[in-house]
């Protein structure tokens, strides 16, 4: 390494890591390249370092190449500019005509990246040779590549040399190679959305898109939906979309019918997997049909059809297209009229699926129905539906439903949704397998966000208490946190009034029997670990008056395991008032005073217990506290 | 549900009887009393509990310190350990590990919630290492929140058999993890007394005892033995016929619900809980309530279909059973999968 100058000294090195035995180190060599292009400066990285790496290209392995390729992406300024690109496309060039789809795919990303930088005439020049050059090219991933770029140039060329491209373009949707076809379908739909942007732009251009044009996009178009390859075909949908739109976006509906009729074969197709993809976007084809009543109409029956298709997959897909389609036949009476007398009764079906995804996906979407259904039919027709799978034994499908359920208040109102409703719910709180009864309580939060205080103080509130009784831990646990998540929710004031008292028997409202009994063990504590919960979410006058009393009144008590949560306890107290102390409402001294007099001094009769664990969590505290204190 | 299938032990060669005497000479009731865990000891076995949660074993060298803490904790332990309430009574866990996390989750997880295991903590299942390493460090960390006892498959013979030997080569590539262990497990005490109330073992009588006294006279420091008092508290099983019989185990005997009631009546018990025997719901009371038999491997040996129980007694010595089912594994479906539509 001596014998190197100074300046050869980071080339050098990158040579020298370039010949590591362990790829992993010649990748990590290479993704500094940039600095050492920086290092180097740009004349002697084009003329040093890229003849390097032009051999590097040539011989390595994979991982290397899809650094080199990704990096070679942002060059352009550290070889001193465009003008001096062409040994960059060169390498990258080699990298993009690899058949590993990872280094073919960022060395395409990065020719991109480097043409949005090239002047016209370096585009017409360098680049649309290349394409020219890959799209003809011998070997099948030559052609791949190509497909990648022609977005680079199609709005940058004349119309007549726009012409030759597609034609080009249209050799490889029809190329013998299924992986070429693949890519170029794949890369169409862009291609399309960039004349439809052009042709919005510029509508008056002399090179404006002409019929010509058009004529071989259809071509194009044609022959994917036609393809015997269905990873090919189902491609088709989104060049279709495409299509679609740019006939939408310039007023001109002429072609629809041949459009539908292609739509339609589409989406019935032998191949499940276009049938999928046409489940997956039918909206997105659908909404461009809504300018003829008849037109729409048509799609309602193969709508139908993908709902009861044999494949779950489709099922799941057409399901999550539920709510945005209705919305579509909203437009006409007669279409309108089919969501409830023939789209409504499959829904009921779907809702009884025999697989648990395609119920999922369905409870996540069902609710959307209800603004489109309106009051009566969400009540007559949807509430029913919503009541089954409330009830299902998957537990997402109930969990989807009760977390989209504020779409269907604001239709039917809270009284309605309270009374239909409601009743599954705590019928679920009170289920015998422990974990759906942990899912109800984690939704409670939300669904309380939705129905608000008085509501749920109403509804839901003694169901909440009621949790912290459970003879499940991690029930009780849960519990607990959601008095958290509530108070957080409604309040210091709310959980003073709601929660706090009756957990301490000392409200006027509490019934003789409604008082909690203390003699358990296991109530004690689950109220100490509630309290304690809430000490950071409630206020200082609330912490002093209620809550510390009751803590204190805990170091006595009979059973070890109470004792070392108090101590526990009282520490995250001191860690809430030091938190919060510019916003407690008393002086510094008389905060010292409480924590000397009060928390340190129980603490102290703590750190002396009968018990190991108090005496241990007790002097851990009283370490805590002064560690917060000073 | 049938009795365990466990086989009668071959003959042992090197009873350790040399140990015979008096037993443990240090003062075994004042535990309280024993100086606290210093701050190093403490971390730790924190970070011990925090690995084995998780699942991962601690190293050799780390179960070596752990055993010798072990040793240090339940060599002062008595026969008949006294146990305060409120704690939660539970039986074989069988190396479920996840299982044994799921029982945490149902009953609290320790220190706040007070523990008693009757032994089978090792064998069968596929984590005996991780189950047994992290109650003994719970133990360690918090002598007087849990209590473990020892089970007939506690023993150098049976686990030889059943798996927690090959467990133990297999994921530490030598024997000295089971020789650590199996010394370890001379020292627990082979039962519990919860509030003078509860006897707590886990087999069941022996026709040599006839009062708790007497187990308190003798010597547990050695492998399990294949006849006697000591072998009999670990392999005893409750029966419907009366008296005493031969038991199909080939270890231990049979007792009937006369047993069980004079023993009661004579020692002023409330209950005799035990384990051993899978039972379907998870508990299973026999001889009119006298016996309790708490199973805590829910799904035992991965295929059984049982639910698994433990026992809460309150400070008023409320009983109340906590069934709970096999956890939910990561990676593992939550409901089984309907058969799709083409496979019918």
């Amino acid at each position: 390494m001596d014998n190197y100058n100074d300046d050869l000294y980071p080339l050098a090195l990158l040579m020298d890591e370039l010949k590591h035995d362990d790829v992993s180190n010649r990748v990590e060599a290479m993704q500094k390249l940039d600095n050492i292009a920086i290092a180097l400066g740009p004349e002697r990285t084009l003329k040093e370092l890229l003849p390097f790496l032009n051999d590097v290209a040539q011989d390595d392995e994979e991982e290397v190449f899809a650094v080199l390729a990704s990096k070679l992406g942002d060059f352009v300024p550290l070889v001193g500019g465009h003008e001096n690109c062409e040994p960059l496309i060169q390498i990258l060039t080699i990298l993009a005509s690899m058949e590993e789809p990872i280094v073919r795919d960022k060395a395409i990303d990065s020719l991109y990246k480097i043409s949005l930088e090239l002047t016209l005439d370096e585009l017409t020049g360098i680049f649309l040779t290349l394409i020219r050059s890959l799209s003809q090219g011998n070997w099948f991933s030559k052609k791949v590549a190509s497909c990648g770029l022609y977005k680079a140039v199609i709005l940058k060329v004349n119309s007549s040399a726009r012409r030759d491209l597609l034609n080009l373009y249209l050799k490889l949707v029809t190329d013998d190679y299924p992986m070429v076809r693949r890519a170029a379908a794949n890369n169409l739909p862009h291609l399309i959305n960039l004349l439809t942007e052009f042709t919005e732009e510029k509508p008056n251009d002399v090179n404006k898109i002409n019929n010509e044009d058009w004529e071989i996009i259809s071509k194009m178009f044609q022959h994917l939906i036609n393809d015997d390859q269905d990873s090919v075909k189902f491609l088709s949908i989104d060049v279709l979309i495409a299509i679609l739109e740019f006939f939408q976006k310039i007023n001109e509906y002429s072609f629809n019918s041949d459009f539908l009729t292609s739509a339609l074969k589409l989406i019935k197709d032998e191949s499940w997997r276009v049938r999928y993809t046409a489940a997956d976007r039918f909206t997105k084809i659908a909404k461009n049909f809504t300018n003829e009543e008849s037109d729409l109409f048509q799609l309602i029956d193969p709508f139908i059809s993908l709902m009861k298709d044999n494949e779950g997959e489709v099922r799941k897909a057409i399901a999550k297209q539920l709510p945005s389609f209705c919305e579509l036949l909203t437009k006409y009476q007669s279409t309108r009229a089919t969501i409830l007398s023939k789209i409504i009764p499959v829904v009921n079906e779907l809702s009884q699926d025999s697989q648990d995804n395609v119920r999922a996906s369905l409870a996540s979407t069902i609710t959307g129905l209800s603004p489109i259904l309106e009051k009566q039919s969400t009540i007559d027709k949807l509430l029913p539906i919503f009541l089954v799978m409330l009830k299902d034994e998957f537990p997402d499908v109930r969990l989807n439903i009760i977390s989209n359920l504020s779409v269907v208040d604001e239709t039917i109102g809270i009284n309605l949704l309270s009374t239909n409703l409601l009743p599954a719910i705590t019928e679920l709180a009170q289920d015998y397998k422990w974990r759906v009864r942990l899912a109800i309580i984690e939704y409670i939060p939300k669904l309380a966000k939705q129905l608000g205080e008085s509501f749920f103080n109403d509804e839901l509130l003694s169901l909440c208490m009621s949790w912290l009784w459970d003879p499940v831990f991690a029930i009780r646990d849960a519990a607990v946190n959601n008095l958290k998540d509530l108070t957080i929710i409604f309040g210091s004031d709310w959980a003073n009034n709601e929660i706090i008292t009756r957990l301490l028997n000392n409200g006027d409202k509490i019934d003789e029997d409604d008082k909690i009994d203390y003699s358990n063990f296991i109530i004690r504590i689950t109220c100490l670990f509630a309290i304690t919960k809430l000490i950071p979410v409630v206020d200082y006058q609330i912490i002093v008056k209620k809550v510390l009393p009751f803590i204190n009144s805990l170091i006595t008590d009979a059973v070890p395991n109470i004792r070392f949560n108090v101590a526990k306890s009282y520490l995250i107290l001191v860690e809430t008032f030091v938190r919060n102390k510019s916003k407690l409402p008393i002086k510094d001294e008389e905060l010292k005073k409480l924590i000397n007099l009060e928390i340190l001094a129980n603490l102290e009769k703590l750190s002396n217990d009968t018990d190991v664990d108090v005496r241990f969590y007790a002097s851990k505290s009283i370490q805590g506290i002064q560690d917060l204190l000073n | 549900m049938e009795l365990d299938t466990d086989v009668p032990m071959e003959d042992v060669e090197d009873l350790k009887q040399a140990e015979t005497g008096s037993g443990p000479d240090a003062s075994p009731h004042n535990n309280t009393k024993k100086s606290d865990l210093n701050p190093s000891t403490v971390g730790q076995l924190d970070e011990w509990i925090d690995k084995l949660s998780k699942c991962e074993p601690l190293s050799e060298t780390d179960v070596k310190k752990l055993c010798d803490m072990a040793i240090d904790v339940l060599q002062f332990e008595e026969n008949v350990q006294p146990v305060q309430v409120p704690v939660t009574i539970c039986g074989d866990v069988h190396g479920q590990f996840h299982d044994l996390i799921e029982l945490f989750k149902i009953g609290g997880p320790c220190p706040d919630t007070n523990y008693l295991f009757m032994g089978d903590y090792v064998d069968r299942g596929y984590y005996s290492v991780e189950t047994v390493s992290y109650l003994v460090c719970m133990k360690v960390r918090y002598p007087n929140r849990i209590t473990i006892l020892r089970g007939n498959h506690e023993s150098r013979q049976i686990t030889q058999v059943y798996g927690f030997y090959d467990e133990c080569l297999r994921k530490y590539g030598s024997a000295t993890v089971w020789k650590l262990f199996t010394d370890l497990f001379d020292y627990f005490p082979i039962t519990a007394l919860v509030d003078n109330k509860v006897f707590c073992l886990h087999g069941g009588l022996s026709p040599m005892i006839e009062t708790i006294d007497q187990v308190r006279e003798l010597n547990r420091i050695q492998e399990v033995p294949h006849e006697g008092p000591m072998c009999d508290l670990l392999w005893s099983d409750p029966d419907d016929r009366g008296g005493w019989g031969i038991s199909p185990r080939g270890a231990g005997f049979t007792f009937g619900q006369d047993i069980s009631e004079q023993f009661n009546h004579t020692n002023d018990l409330s209950l005799i809980a035990r384990a051993h025997q899978l039972v379907m719901e998870g508990f299973s009371w026999s001889h009119q309530e006298s016996v309790v038999t708490i199973f805590s491997a829910p799904n035992y040996c991965y295929r059984c279909g049982n639910q698994a129980a433990i026992m809460e007694v309150d400070e008023q010595h409320n009983r109340q059973f906590l069934q709970y089912d096999p956890s939910v594994r990561p990676g593992e479906p939550t409901v089984t999968r309907k058969t799709p539509d083409y496979f019918l």
